[in-house]
């Protein structure tokens, strides 16, 4: 009877793991064993002289993605968190629409149109691409840091205010724990639609996993954009359901 | 002590509160009612500077609250609000010790005093020490809420509605036990309500108001018996003003000796309200009520024709 019962608890909490484990084992072996799979590859590309991209290592490529990605994302969110808070002030408060239709604006503007301004200003490379992701990260941060913010329940910022907590404790021990949960839930639609976006630093020189999938549709060779397709999917993937864990954890912390 | 003098506030072209002068003495319990909108909450949150008066002076011990630093003066003013406002994130004793610190007290003294006023308050350390606030009833809330505004052991007490989302049986208990504290803490309490009998209950000084303005302030029995106008009347309970006059009234103080008749079958105890004893003889069918002590032995009676002649002769002396 015990037994059973202590055994619940555990068997709730394996699909929490489970999840980024598996993706992250798939990336982990499409990246170092790619080549074992030259007969499915072969199968899509019959006639191609080379059917696994090999003009650089899958684990290069990932890394450097999860850098530009990682370089965008800490931009982004220093950037995004800060003028949702800024605006959220009572100094700040007559910019907030200003922020809120900017942010929106961001991500109107498609990343391909932000690279092709941002080659002649800051030349091919790194740089264009992580300008492209931070411009196009920014509104799901800013927003949903702005819904926490404000979502925070009035009579608790007026207790604290009342038992004479100043305005940065109050921001720091009550409005962002309080709002963390929706500010996270921003972050990882952020991060996870940059992972596919940083794709396009391929076409500006920014080597990533786009370069299967750019190097693929120019030489007609269907099975490198597949090459590329997958493991960017398989990143997303486990990206995604670590972010899963992340908000869980918090979740329960804050209403346990 | 709490002094405001020709206090106004003005948000734009509406006043909210209107030339206002109040005085509360150190240790008293004083009720702010009217109806909603009157400016009740408005004076509270007046006096820690939540919203800053337009004209007029607020002083407290002496100082005017503008000489304050705002949060050094909020740290020393205890405040409780109607929807608790407690930290959701934070546990129950993180909760109550917030106040002592920010006053940077040493870890050991803030355990120890959220604990004495857990104690204080009816809550078990064990049992309540680590939940959270929304595993908590809300009365158990609004007496953590409580024992947060009381932590840093403030002179002044501000309250604003605090019992006004409570079911009435708790709120009773609560307020039971608020008369219980003070009596026994002597803070200089502004409690706002618009629930008269809470205000009845609990106030030494009661303050009614009316679009910003004070219709009127006196102790709740003076302006029981001589309401100055008809919205005072009304807010008091209209017909039912003798039997509110009579529930601040004890037994003890109506009783006379025993007569030569035969005692009566039904017994209160001397410390109930005339009120209590109005219902029991209502109950009972019965014009006379015997007094007995707390160890339940009669040590005099209470008769109904005797209360009206007295009532009679209060009023012909007042």
């Amino acid at each position: 009877m015990s037994n059973s019962l202590s055994a619940a608890p555990s068997r709730k909490q394996a699909p929490l793991w489970l999840w980024p484990l598996l993706w992250g084992a798939l990336l982990l072996i499409s990246v170092v064993a790619m080549a074992a799979a030259e007969p499915l590859f072969r199968w899509i590309e019959p006639d191609a002289r080379q059917v696994i991209y090999a003009r650089a290592d899958f684990y290069v490529l990932l890394g450097r993605h999860l850098l530009v990605v990682g370089v965008a994302a800490v931009v982004t969110i220093v950037v995004g968190v800060l003028a949702g808070v800024l605006v959220t002030r009572q100094r700040g408060r007559d910019f907030l629409p200003l922020v809120g239709q900017l942010a929106s604006l961001g991500q109107t503007f498609p990343p391909v149109a932000v690279l092709a301004l941002a080659v002649p200003a800051l030349g091919f490379g790194t740089l264009p691409i992580i300008v492209a992701l931070v411009l196009y990260g920014l509104l799901p941060i800013v927003r949903n840091t702005l819904t926490g913010l404000q979502g925070v329940d009035s009579d608790i910022k007026t207790a604290a205010h009342a038992m004479g907590m100043t305005p940065i404790q109050i921001l720091r021990q009550v409005e962002l724990p309080l709002a963390a949960p929706v500010i996270l839930a921003g972050v990882r639609t952020s991060v996870t639609i940059n992972i596919a976006t940083a794709a396009l630093g391929a076409t500006v020189g920014a080597s990533n996993l786009g370069d299967p999938i750019i190097a693929g549709i120019v030489n007609g060779n269907m099975a490198y954009v597949v090459q590329g397709a997958l493991t960017i999917a398989l990143l997303a993937l486990s990206v995604d359901s670590l972010f899963e864990i992340l908000q869980r954890q918090l979740r329960s912390r804050l209403s346990s | 002590m709490i002094e405001l003098a020709h206090v106004s506030k003005r948000f734009g072209n509406e006043t909210a509160v209107d030339d206002m002068s109040l005085h509360v003495p150190k240790g008293k319990f004083c009720a702010l009612v009217g109806t909603s909108g009157c400016g009740k909450s408005t004076t509270l949150r007046m006096i820690n500077r939540l919203i800053e008066h337009s004209e007029g002076d607020i002083i407290l011990d002496g100082q005017a609250i503008k000489e304050y630093d705002p949060v050094k003066l909020r740290r020393r003013i205890g405040y409780v609000i109607q929807h608790t406002g407690l930290f959701p994130h934070w546990s129950v004793v993180r909760n109550i010790g917030l106040v002592p610190r920010l006053l940077k007290w040493p870890a050991a003294e803030v355990q120890a005093r959220v604990e004495e006023l857990m104690n204080l308050l009816g809550l078990s350390v064990g049992e309540f020490g680590h939940k959270y606030p929304h595993q908590l009833s809300g009365g158990q809330a609004q007496r953590v809420g409580v024992a947060r505004a009381l932590a840093a052991d403030p002179d002044i007490l501000l309250m604003d509605e605090p019992f006004g989302a409570l079911d009435p049986i708790t709120r009773e208990k609560l307020q039971d036990e608020l008369a219980r504290l003070q009596a026994k803490m002597h803070k200089t309490v502004v409690f706002v309500t618009h629930d008269m009998d809470e205000a009845l209950k609990l106030a030494d000084h009661l303050v009614v108001m009316r679009a910003g303005r004070i219709v009127q302030q006196g102790s709740p029995l003076a302006l029981l018996q001589h309401p100055v106008d008809p919205f005072v009347e009304s807010l008091l309970g209209g017909l039912e003003r003798g039997l509110k006059q009579a529930s601040l009234t004890r037994v003890k103080d109506h009783m006379t000796s025993m007569g030569q008749m035969l005692p009566a079958q039904s017994r209160i105890p001397a410390d109930f309200s005339l009120r209590q004893a109005l219902s029991m003889m209502l109950r009972d069918h019965c014009d006379r009520l015997t007094v007995v002590d707390q160890h339940d032995v009669p040590i005099g009676e209470l008769s109904l024709r005797r209360i009206i002649k007295e009532a009679q002769l209060d009023k012909g002396s007042a």
